[in-house]
């Protein structure tokens, strides 16, 4: 074997670039180079967050399967501890690959950095020291990644700082472009239609920015809004710059200004002063329909509506506006004035997928609240009819409910949904009934059972899926070959009850979400200095009779330190987009320590339990690829979690791998050199973060 | 030849009396390990905890220690899953040095100290007479384990 040396490594896969390059469509350049190359196992590429435009994490890529996936060694391993002035746990990019090198953010600083693909060698860092700016941002570490733009010749890398800072980079050399923004750099809290504290003002962004053609989307997210600080809170817009010069190309306002589209649906003008509505999950992109799919957040008050009143556009909406000018073509509300949090979390899935005898462009939106939305992504219509059904309306003074909400009729629901008896504990009898007592101090019923005021007797509702979902950020993964999607989702039930607030310095909210007897905390809005407020400890709860004091406070869900509701706690289902049913799903994870050595449990068999975590899956030619979310000390007393693999058309495992630390970043793979790589990111608990390469053992 | 087979034999013979020296060491450690449940912390030190997590952590991970969109819960199973068979020093040393997020290192020892004895007491850990030591070395020993040792 000869030595390759990196300028060598470059050269060679110059080519694989100019094949992508030709193939045109975005969703071809995780595929190998057309058949007649010379070349058995031509280099693959991964040039966004989720392989594509699409977001479908899809590659063909087959070298590693069913039969070897056992065999997986570690290729090279990246710890991010040196990048940023501490070590971070909290690593949930993936890296990009493009001509042999890795992209990413990593470290608690959000450096951009390039690998050497074949062997993990840092090959350039980029660092901006924001100082106060960064450290009263939202959202803090290292992000979801990079975003990568050529015009076959320039090469750009672009990310968004954790000060909300769009930087461009010379994708060789790492090195600033001078000819965008200043100095390579965009203040994004500049040219935002309204005027903020470029210091201390509410907003930043960990997702990728949206590059598609030579534009480059830009979100906005916020505080979560439990206990929101102030009533009118930064507006979450979201823009389109130009790629080469950083312009401001164009705005599309979330919350409609006066005279605007969907100004009207807000009562009494609350659009005025409503903030939030930001998208800060991932988008997607179609460059033939010309139209890019922004997901985006409640306005602010994640569970409480009162100045927010109506139906209130484009919260919870799936906005599709056009790349050049930002306007809106459709938008779709899947939740009417939330009060669920059920934020749109990720981005939807483009799917070309046969229906009624034809082909449809459509797309598929994973939700916390576990439905699959798929709509046309043409217009905006359902695929399957969608239906208004009536709700129940909750007693906190002032609110406004919506006498209805959106129930897809297919593809059924892919978690637990709601909270009956039946869904509750039953390892035991004596557990089941202990659940039954319990729940009787709370609110239950079928999703989409309002959140309500909470007292000693009935502390608040207990929401399936929770404020987290389902699914959250990481979103989905989808075979464009025989149109499955394949979608992780987790059952952590959330208490939802809402406590009167007098303390403006904590909320300038009269009513918060909270339980009763504590008093409210300010959410750590990082724009604000770490002062005033109430900062005295919670008072105890009144002790109900009966209850043992010094157990758990009221508002945690458990039973005897179980978890209140039946598993799986995470799960992988494959939803079929040609009929709009499940084809399978699977408890993803295994069961956690505390259940297996469980006192109460001794002696039953109890089928792997799977994980609640955020986790985005990997589907390859045969098989769908995803770590674990938590880690569990194995048969030989090691702390770690698996990467395992299913076998993409049942479901059954077919492999799995040890990873010091549970899966933080959503893998992907590629194939360089002959030899194909699986990527993902890990860390948490003691683990710092790292980034793994696994691939098959051999001479690379 | 012969020469070799002694040496050999007596080889082995000082590798099985190393190994038994080391099953003694192994099970004496056992014998005498603290963990969370051993009582290791002071209920003082954990009322000076409660008021500080109120201060410092109660925005992001919630007055009851649940968790909140965007910070993991502190109790219960997810959290003890994810720092099982770890120990008291690892989860001061990640409190100490990456919390707050918005003012990382701020926290002295003595604050991290107190705040773990909140944790541990929130998580059902029995108090003890001593409180937890404000030091990561003086506190590695004591191991963190979600569900109570048998005996």
């Amino acid at each position: 074997m000869k030595g390759i040396s990196r300028r060598g490594l470059l050269a060679s896969t110059a080519s694989t670039l100019v094949l992508s390059g030709l193939a045109g469509s975005s969703r071809a350049i995780a595929a190998p180079a057309p058949s007649g190359s010379a070349v058995p196992h031509p280099d693959t590429e991964w040039r966004y967050y989720a392989a594509d435009q699409a977001n479908t994490r899809y590659s063909p890529l087959d070298q590693i399967n069913a039969a070897n996936f056992n065999d997986l060694e570690v290729a090279w391993s990246f710890k991010t501890d040196a990048l940023g002035a501490r070590k971070e746990y909290q690593f949930e990019a993936t890296p990009l690959l493009i001509k042999g090198r890795l992209f990413t953010t990593a470290g608690s600083r959000r450096d951009c950095i390039a690998l050497d693909a074949a062997t993990g060698e840092l090959l350039w860092m980029h660092r901006l020291d924001e100082g106060e700016r960064a450290l009263n941002s939202p959202r803090q570490l290292s992000g979801h990644g990079v975003s990568y733009w050529t015009d076959g010749t320039k090469e750009r890398i672009l990310y968004v700082t954790i000060g909300y800072q769009l930087v461009s980079l010379d994708a060789a050399t790492g090195q600033v472009d001078p000819e965008f923004g200043v100095n390579g750099v965009v203040d994004l809290k500049r040219d935002f239609d309204q005027e903020i504290d470029p210091v201390h003002s509410d907003v930043g962004l960990h997702s990728t920015p949206l590059v598609v053609k030579d534009v480059v989307v830009i979100g906005a997210a916020h505080t979560a809004g439990d206990v929101p600080e102030v009533r009118q809170n930064v507006k979450g817009y979201v823009r389109g710059f130009d790629i080469k010069t950083g312009r401001r190309k164009w705005i599309f306002h979330t919350i409609p200004l006066k005279g605007e589209y969907g100004y009207e649906t807000w009562i009494g003008g609350d659009a005025d002063k409503a903030g939030n509505t930001g998208s800060w999950a991932q988008m997607s992109a179609d460059e033939e329909l010309g139209l890019v799919y922004i997901p985006v957040e409640l306005p602010t008050g994640d569970e409480t509506g009162i100045y927010r009143r109506g139906n209130a556009l484009f919260g919870e909406s799936l906005v599709a506006v056009d790349i050049e000018t930002g306007f809106r073509k459709w938008h779709y509300q899947m939740v009417h004035h939330g009060l669920w949090d059920t934020d749109l979390p990720c981005a939807p899935i483009l799917c070309d997928i046969p229906h009624n005898g034809r082909m449809v462009k459509a797309l598929a939106q994973p939700s916390k609240q576990a439905y699959l939305y798929v709509l046309d992504r043409t217009n905006g219509k359902p695929i399957w009819p969608i239906v208004e059904r009536k709700v129940e309306a909750g007693d906190v003074p002032g609110e406004w409910y919506s006498p209805t909400q959106p129930v897809p009729t297919k593809p059924p629901a892919y978690d637990q949904q709601g909270v009956s008896i039946d869904d509750l504990i039953d390892f035991t009898p004596e557990l089941r009934a202990q659940a039954v007592e319990f729940v009787k101090n709370y609110k239950i019923g079928p999703l989409f059972t309002p959140p309500v005021i909470s007292k000693p007797e009935r502390w608040g509702t207990i929401s399936a899926p929770g404020v987290q979902g389902g699914t959250n950020w990481p979103g989905g993964s989808y075979d464009p070959e025989t149109h499955i999607a394949y979608i992780y989702s987790k059952t952590q039930p959330s208490v939802m009850g809402i406590i009167p607030n007098a303390n403006t310095s904590v909320s300038e909210f009269a009513y918060v979400h909270g339980i009763a007897g504590m008093a409210p905390r300010k959410m750590s809005r990082m724009g604000a200095e770490s002062g005033g407020g109430d900062f005295r400890p919670p008072a105890p709860p009144p002790p109900k009779p009966g209850q043992k004091a010094g157990g758990l406070p009221p508002g945690f869900l458990a039973i005897q330190g179980l978890p209140l509701l039946k598993p799986p706690y995470g799960r992988i289902t494959a939803i079929d987009l040609t009929k709009g049913d499940i084809a399978w799903q699977v408890a993803h994870g295994e069961t956690p320590d505390n259940i297996r050595n469980h006192p109460a449990l001794k002696g039953l068999k109890i089928p792997r339990t799977g994980r609640p975590g955020n986790l985005g899956p990997l589907t390859t030619k045969t098989l769908v690829i995803c770590g674990e979310a938590g880690f569990y000390t194995n048969e030989y007393g090691v702390r770690g979690a698996m990467l395992r693999a299913y076998d993409k058309a049942t479901g059954q495992e077919k492999g799995a791998v040890y990873m010091p630390a549970p899966q933080s970043g959503s893998p992907m793979t590629y194939m360089l050199q002959g030899k194909q790589y699986i990527v993902v990111a890990i860390g948490g608990g003691n683990y710092s973060a790292e980034l793994v390469a696994y691939r098959l053992p051999g001479k690379a | 030849m012969a020469e070799h087979s002694k040496i050999h034999v007596w080889g082995s013979a000082a590798m099985g009396g190393a190994l038994l020296l080391l099953g003694g060491a192994i099970a004496h450690a056992e014998a005498s390990e603290r963990t969370v449940w051993s009582g290791v912390y002071a209920s003082d030190q954990a009322e000076r905890g409660k008021a500080a997590y109120a201060e410092q952590c109660a925005g992001c991970h919630g007055a009851t220690l649940a968790g909140i969109d965007t910070a993991p819960p502190l109790t219960g199973s997810v959290f003890l899953n994810n720092w099982n068979n770890t120990s008291a020093g690892d989860l001061f040393e990640r409190i100490h040095s990456t919390m707050p997020l918005n003012n990382p290192g701020s926290l002295s020892a003595k604050a991290t100290a107190d705040i773990e004895a909140y944790i541990f007491q929130a998580n059902g850990f029995p108090a003890g007479q001593a409180a937890l030591p404000p030091s990561q070395p003086m506190m590695a020993g004591i191991k963190i384990l979600a569900t109570k040792p048998a005996g």
